[in-house]
């Protein structure tokens, strides 16, 4: 499972070596800036109207956030493997619970061995707790986001516990996979639970084995749950005392107020030097601009980790005797979906040519310099291309489709389409054959399709304006509205057999952040099985797009271990369309606090580490 | 002068045909009654109020500006054009540019007319759904008046914005649903306003005389009602008029105003406090100050009705 991504307008980041280094030097310093610096806390600023509101780890859909995830639990609750290093994704075994997973030869089976870090209780973190995880999950797994069916946890058979070793775990699989792909985006997602603390039933039940039975695993789930619901009970309920993680919870309110003090039992290489991390809430980016101004030195300064609203980015420069100024690079794609089920305009989107042509006239490098006044970089096929890796190659890097409104003129003229460059072109030469608008469009179709967008950025304004405008150029009508983000999501999922569907595009303002499937294999995106009425989309697959190359493409991508597989994916992928590549703007545009240290690099999967921060 | 220790009382006519008594502190301008009839003496004291005539003209600029000017200052508010956006002032954009590319003069036109139909078009309906609401309210009084008042009452709890807000989520929005979204708020007033006259107009003796003569109620309330509370119909349809332009500004600041590029100025107000902190003023002023000289010129007007068309204020 992936985060579904927008704008995600607060999540902090990664700390670099030179900062693990440094992080023994403690007590008063002098800063940079020649103001003796006394400073123990550091305050971490929520993005507008993202507030932590869960805590136990196995998330719903609901609370299956990055401010929830990336944010808070993972401050606590370490996941089995560590993901981002010094900047990149990939595997840090160092921040990992466990050394790296050994993968038998026929790559059925995996063996994993904890490192015997502890609980904040002192008890250790075992394989049990592994095992406490995977049964929770497998039973459960209906309320869980990351669920994928057919893959995990239902391609885990078993778990087997070595007797003479309780650190260590072996999950067997249901069929062979490429270790690269069950690490980055099975395993990835695990995250050990104290089984001696919360395998129970009710506050005052006793702790057991309920987990190893479905009916007992649901009861566990359905007694945590609750108690994440209750946020008002968070510091006072001993089932969140207990973490693996280097913070602990020390209180928090329904608001989002968060405070932090260190886990003394972290078994981490890194511990906190900080006494106290807090975080805090904002309704609007405009509100968490106004506290960043008001502070008149880098010591009272209220926030220490902020963000500056898209719109006033060029006043960057006011603050920067207190805040240094950075772009947060999230492991994203953006993107919208076509809907391919509607049965009057999917048949024009599957038309490849169709597609090209549309895609032609997106003019992301306009988008970038105009709309997100620099702060972005464009999108050309399903893998990110920040920050840089060895997932992207050289094809993907470029772009296909260069904006050229003469070209998707040319394109649809050259399919049958007649053209009415500001009105609305129309289809006057049906038919399947050379020349022929295609497959299922009928004499006269016309050109004109609904957008709706999410309300509530002046940037996305822009943006769709200057869509719509470009669109004309071809003839192709585009009726622009917006709706809250959740309207526009849920909206956004193939049509089916008898119930009303007519959406045509809809675009949340951003796309997707590969997390924690991290390697990005569109799996959740993109692929399919079946066809016709009995066909079954990806659950992410918001337009219904369905190939049976880029089927077997992706699942290359999983059972193969060479990054070849993945070129071939993307490739494809990128050529083929399956949405509108759109560009992307940065998930954060960070303001540190000068005298804040350790917060470099950032990470592209907008985890925080605040273990790493200090004062200087 | 008589003063009100010493009351006096004359007989005159009023426009339903009818006879009322009248203090005798206002003896004196009855001649002028007689002379010139109740309009054209409305006029006069009209015309005598500076600030109602300067709001006179600029009211007459602003529908100049927002709906000849486009004839004459040629702009292109369709396509938005980015690569523009942002522009300062300049010779080929006297007052720069905004997000989108638009010039702001060009834009200034097609939010006026937008702004300027919205608020008349609210105010007229507003107006006369209230004006009926409110005289058959007062003048059959009884159950009627407990029923009608009752509802105005109820829709007078509720918090205007919210109201607004719910109506335009739950509406698509353009032009016709902001009129609508906005009278329907705004009609309450007028409707009180006469409610109050017509308990007062009922007891008079023309239209007791009319009662007798066999005249129906919608009869007396259409040809009677309504007429002698013309006053005040119109004072408060100039204020209409006003508070209309500033909801409808209102409603766009909260981001649920009529989509792009449509726009009016409460919009341009709104995008442009967006950007308020990069020193654009030319994204927040022209509108600003357009809703602020409109707003003003109608309150104006509205003030100098409400001399005009009061007869205790007419000799002032």
């Amino acid at each position: 499972m992936t985060f579904r991504s927008w704008r995600a307008k607060s999540l902090p980041a990664v700390i670099g070596l030179g900062a693990i280094v440094l992080a023994a030097c403690g007590g008063s310093s002098t800063s940079s800036t020649g103001a003796a610096v006394t400073r123990t806390t550091a305050t971490f600023a929520e993005g507008p109207g993202a507030q932590p509101n869960y805590i136990f780890p196995l998330a719903s859909l609901a609370y299956f956030s990055v401010s929830n995830l990336s944010q808070f639990q993972f401050l606590m609750y370490r996941p089995l493997y560590w993901f981002g290093t010094n900047g990149q994704v990939q595997l840090n075994s160092s921040l990992s619970l466990a050394d790296p997973p050994v993968y038998s030869s026929d790559g059925k089976s995996v063996a994993i061995t904890l490192k015997g870090w502890k609980w904040s209780n002192g008890d250790q973190i075992t394989a049990r707790d592994v095992q406490f995880w995977q049964n929770m999950v497998t039973a459960n797994k209906d309320n869980w986001a990351g669920f994928s069916p057919g893959e995990y946890p239902d391609n885990v058979t078993s778990t087997t516990i070595d007797p003479s070793n309780p650190l260590k775990i072996t999950f067997n699989l249901t069929q062979a996979y490429g270790s690269y792909f069950f690490t980055y985006n099975e395993l990835s997602q695990i995250t050990p639970l104290p089984q001696k603390v919360w395998d129970k039933e009710s506050a005052t039940g006793a702790v057991g084995d309920y987990d190893k039975t479905p009916a007992g695993a649901q009861a566990v789930y359905k007694f945590l749950d609750s108690q994440s619901k209750a946020i008002s009970t968070y510091d006072t309920n001993p089932l969140w005392q207990v973490v693996s993680g280097p913070w602990k919870l020390k209180s928090m309110d329904t608001a989002g107020n968060i405070k932090m003090v260190p886990n003394p039992g972290y078994g981490g290489p890194i511990k906190p030097t900080l006494t106290e991390f807090d975080e805090v809430p904002f309704t609007k980016d405009t509100a968490e601009f106004d506290q960043l101004k008001s502070a008149t030195s880098v010591n009272n300064a209220t926030i220490d980790w902020g963000y500056i609203p898209d719109a006033d980015v060029l006043q960057k420069a006011t603050l920067s005797n207190i805040y240094n100024f950075s772009v947060w690079a999230g492991w994203q794609i953006t993107y919208f979906p076509e809907n391919f089920t509607n049965p009057k305009s999917g048949p024009i989107f599957k038309q490849l040519y169709f597609r090209q042509a549309m895609q032609d006239l997106v003019d992301q490098n306009t988008f970038i310099s105009k709309a997100f006044f620099g702060y972005g970089y464009p999108t050309y096929g399903p893998v990110p291309t920040k920050p840089s890796s060895t997932f992207v190659d050289s094809f993907e890097r470029t772009n296909p489709y260069p904006y050229s409104p003469s070209k998707a003129v040319s394109l649809l003229q050259a399919n049958g389409w007649t053209v009415n460059a500001g009105g609305t072109s129309t289809c006057t030469s049906p038919g399947t054959g050379s020349g022929q608008c295609g497959a299922g469009i009928p004499q006269g179709a016309k050109a004109s399709f609904s957008l709706q967008y999410v309300s509530g950025t002046p940037a996305l304004d822009q943006e769709m304006a200057q869509f719509k405008t470009d669109y004309a150029l071809a003839g192709i009508a585009i009726d622009l509205s917006t709706a809250p983000f959740d309207t526009v999501i849920g909206n956004a999922t193939p049509c089916k057999a008898g119930s009303a569907c007519t959406w045509d595009m809809e675009f949340w303002g951003g796309g997707w952040i590969y997390a924690p499937d991290y390697e990005p294999t569109g799996d959740e995106l993109w692929s399919c099985t079946g066809s016709g009425a009995s066909v079954q989309y990806a659950g992410s697959d918001s337009g219904g797009y369905c190939d049976p190359v880029a089927q077997a493409d992706i699942l290359a991508t999983e059972t193969s271990s060479d990054v070849q597989a993945m070129y071939t994916y993307e490739d494809y992928l990128a050529k083929q369309l399956p949405v509108i590549w759109m560009p992307v703007n940065y998930a954060q545009l960070n303001m540190i606090n000068k005298n804040l240290k350790g917060t470099q690099p950032l990470d592209p999967l907008l985890q925080i580490y605040p273990e790493n921060w200090r004062w200087s | 002068m008589s003063t009100l220790d010493q009351p006096q009382t004359i007989v005159f006519p009023v426009p339903s045909g009818g006879t009322q008594e009248k203090p005798a502190e206002v003896q004196d301008i009855v001649p002028a009654f007689e002379a010139q009839g109740v309009w054209r003496l409305a006029l006069n004291v009209f015309v005598q109020n500076r600030l109602a005539v300067v709001g006179v003209g600029i009211v007459v600029f602003m529908v100049l500006f927002c709906f000849v000017g486009p004839i004459f200052y040629h702009t292109n508010q369709t396509d938005t054009n980015l690569v523009n956006e942002f522009l300062a002032p300049s010779a080929k954009h006297w007052l720069g540019t905004d997000q989108l590319g638009f010039d702001i003069v060009g834009r200034l036109m097609i939010g006026g007319q937008t702004s300027l139909e919205i608020g008349i078009a609210a105010a007229l309906i507003a107006t006369v759904f209230g004006v009926l609401w409110g005289a058959v309210s007062g003048f059959f009084g009884g159950w009627v008046d407990n029923v009608l008042m009752r509802f105005v009452d109820v829709m007078l709890a509720i918090p205007a914005l919210f109201l607004l807000l719910f109506l335009a989520v739950a509406f698509p929005r353009n032009v016709f649903t902001l009129i609508l979204v906005v009278s329907v708020t705004a009609w309450l007033i007028p409707a009180r306003l006469v409610r109050a006259e017509a308990l007062t107009l009922r007891t008079r003796e023309y239209v007791q005389a009319v009662t007798m003569m066999g005249g129906g109620g919608f009869r007396i309330v259409l040809r009677h009602i309504i007429p002698n509370s013309v006053g005040t119909i119109m004072v408060n349809a100039t204020f209409q008029v006003a508070d209309a332009i500033l909801l409808v500004a209102a409603i766009n600041f909260l981001g649920l105003g009529i989509a792009p590029p449509a726009t009016n100025w409460g919009a341009m107000l709104s995008d442009g406090t967006t950007y308020i902190a990069n020193g654009w003023w030319w994204l927040i002023y022209p509108a600003g100050i357009a809703i602020v000289l409109t707003v003003v010129a109608f309150n104006f007007i509205g003030d100098a009705l409400r001399d005009a068309l009061e007869v205790r204020l007419q000799k002032r």
